[in-house]
């Protein structure tokens, strides 16, 4: 076991997170994993790792670490400062951290979400067959100050790798995202539907487990219970405020409110990589 | 027994589809989720990663983009019930969970007093006499919504709910009752606490319950359940 960093300065929110927790569902434990799987699998494909390596997935920023040992990483996700010893790093580029260098994660512009991905993965011990935090069920440490991430003995990669620039993925302020209808769609007053479809919505904060946004207010025709159930990361449920909450990778299992609409696994990372007062637009997928 | 017409279909996203049976919860809709449930897990078993039951639905999460015929699936759980419905029993395990009803642990036994017009003792005898079914298990990791309570027992849950309910708690809410997996805010009523632990990620099966189990309480002291708490530590 190497140990790679130690956590000097702790910022808004970190976790480790690999692909997520499988087949557990039925017993209420949410998959977790990567909130934007495309930044996270890139940066595992550019430095060689597998498929499911643990990384750090950090949210805007504000976190320093000291290198405890020479090993190589990437950064992949959101643009932004970030430093060796106060030298620049580029985001989808590998570079090589020496013992007692200071690595500072200041803050994302572009984008909120970045992925500190060392050579190897980190270390972590599954739970089950995750490495993925879930805090809210105790599963997995969060870091704090002074706690010690380690990593896998690797040969170090002889030369710089990274994407190309026209394949990274660029992560607007205002994006379209599709979506399926959910299964109380028709429940909605048709000025509501109109509106899911056709307007924008302000993203106004959240975290792992929902994003809230706030435009138009989505009503039901009539009052109405919903019964419980299934729900997953792409979820976009409205409660009573009218006000719609896209389930995130933390998603509980299991819900009780209206299901509008269902975002298209593919554009789950860039409605991940919303920054606040960032706006979307739902736009339905064609058959 | 009848024959259960197949469910409807929807796909959710590109991954994930629903089957939804007609919208209630019973015991009738009960079965018929937890059999298709166990004929979905086994006729696609190599396209699912992991389906979940509802109330009324199962919905089944697949492995990437999958094709599957709907009406091929339509004519196997046809011949599944006339001709091999033995293969897809349905008997829950049974559980017997001990609860102390004792006012440290009972927050909300006034206002539950205050609903009902019952005394303490009736409501706890109304909350033992039953036999539930855990009808899905979520909201919390290992949260069992449990079914049918009396209806006399019937509650609305807190306006505001608490930030922080202990786990283990024993909760009223609606026309269900639930036990508090791990400590979390909740608007449940809460009247007792059980000393079973319902959640544990070091275990291989973490979670106490599951969805089909077949679950009644009985009343215990709070010395009795002290003495509990100490002999599993």
């Amino acid at each position: 076991m190497k140990p790679l960093l130690k956590v000097t300065r702790h910022g808004v929110y970190a976790s480790i997170q690999d692909k997520g927790r499988f087949g557990y569902r039925a017993q209420g434990i949410p998959v977790s994993g990567a909130m934007d799987r495309f930044s996270f699998e890139m940066g595992n494909q550019i430095l060689n790792n597998s498929t499911n390596a643990a990384c750090l997935e950090i949210f805007h920023g504000g976190f320093e670490f000291e290198a405890l040992s020479d090993h190589t990483y990437v950064l992949a996700g959101a643009g932004g400062d970030y430093f060796d010893n106060g030298v620049k790093i580029d985001c989808w580029k590998s570079f090589r951290l020496f013992k007692g260098d200071r690595l500072s994660i200041k803050g994302t512009v572009e984008g909120s979400i970045l992925y500190l991905i060392p050579q190897g993965g980190f270390r972590v011990d599954p739970i089950l067959n995750s490495r993925s935090n879930y805090p809210t069920a105790n599963i997995g440490e969060l870091l704090e100050v002074g706690s010690i991430l380690y990593g896998h003995d690797t040969e170090p990669i002889a030369n710089t790798r990274g994407l190309m620039p026209k394949f990274r993925p660029q992560f607007d302020s205002s994006i379209e995202i599709h979506i399926f209808k959910g299964p109380h769609f028709e429940l909605f007053t048709q000025e509501s539907r109109d509106s899911f479809l056709q307007d924008s919505y302000q993203f106004t904060g959240g975290n792992r487990m929902g994003y809230y946004f706030k435009g138009e207010k989505l009503v039901l025709r009539e009052k109405k219970d919903i019964i419980s159930e299934a729900t997953q990361f792409g979820t976009i449920q409205v409660p009573a405020s009218g006000d719609p909450i896209v389930l995130m990778a933390d998603a509980q299992t299991v819900g009780g409110y209206p299901i509008i609409g269902t975002v298209h696994e593919e554009d789950l990372y860039k409605i991940a990589q919303l920054r606040t007062f960032g706006n979307v637009k739902f736009r339905l997928v064609e058959d | 027994m009848p024959m259960i017409e197949f469910p409807k279909m929807m796909w959710i996203s590109q991954y994930t589809v629903r089957f939804a049976f007609s919208e209630e919860i019973s015991q009738e809709s009960f079965l018929a989720v937890q059999q298709f449930n166990r004929f979905i897990r086994k006729v696609l078993h190599h396209k699912v990663v992991e389906t979940v039951p509802g109330y009324f639905t199962v919905t089944v999460y697949l492995k990437g983009r999958q094709n599957f015929n709907e009406d091929e699936l339509i004519e196997q759980w046809r011949l599944i019930q006339t001709e091999r419905m033995n293969e897809y029993p349905s008997v829950g395990r049974e559980l017997r969970v001990p609860v102390c009803y004792d006012e440290e642990f009972a927050l909300d036994m006034e206002r539950v007093m205050e609903f009902t017009d019952l005394s303490p003792e009736e409501i706890i005898s109304l909350h033992i006499s039953k036999t539930y079914v855990v009808h899905l298990v979520g909201f919390l990791p290992g949260f069992p919504y449990l079914g049918e309570l009396d209806s006399r027992l019937h509650v609305p849950r807190l306006t505001k709910p608490r930030s922080l309910v202990n786990a283990s708690s024993v909760g009223i809410g609606g026309y269900q009752t639930g036990i508090y997996p791990i400590d979390s805010p909740g608007g449940w009523n809460i009247i007792g606490k059980t000393p079973y632990p319902l959640f544990d990620v070091r275990k291989d099966e973490p979670t106490l319950f599951q969805v089909g189990d077949i679950v009644t309480f009985y009343e215990i002291t709070k010395q009795e359940y002290y003495q509990f708490i100490q002999e599993s530590v």
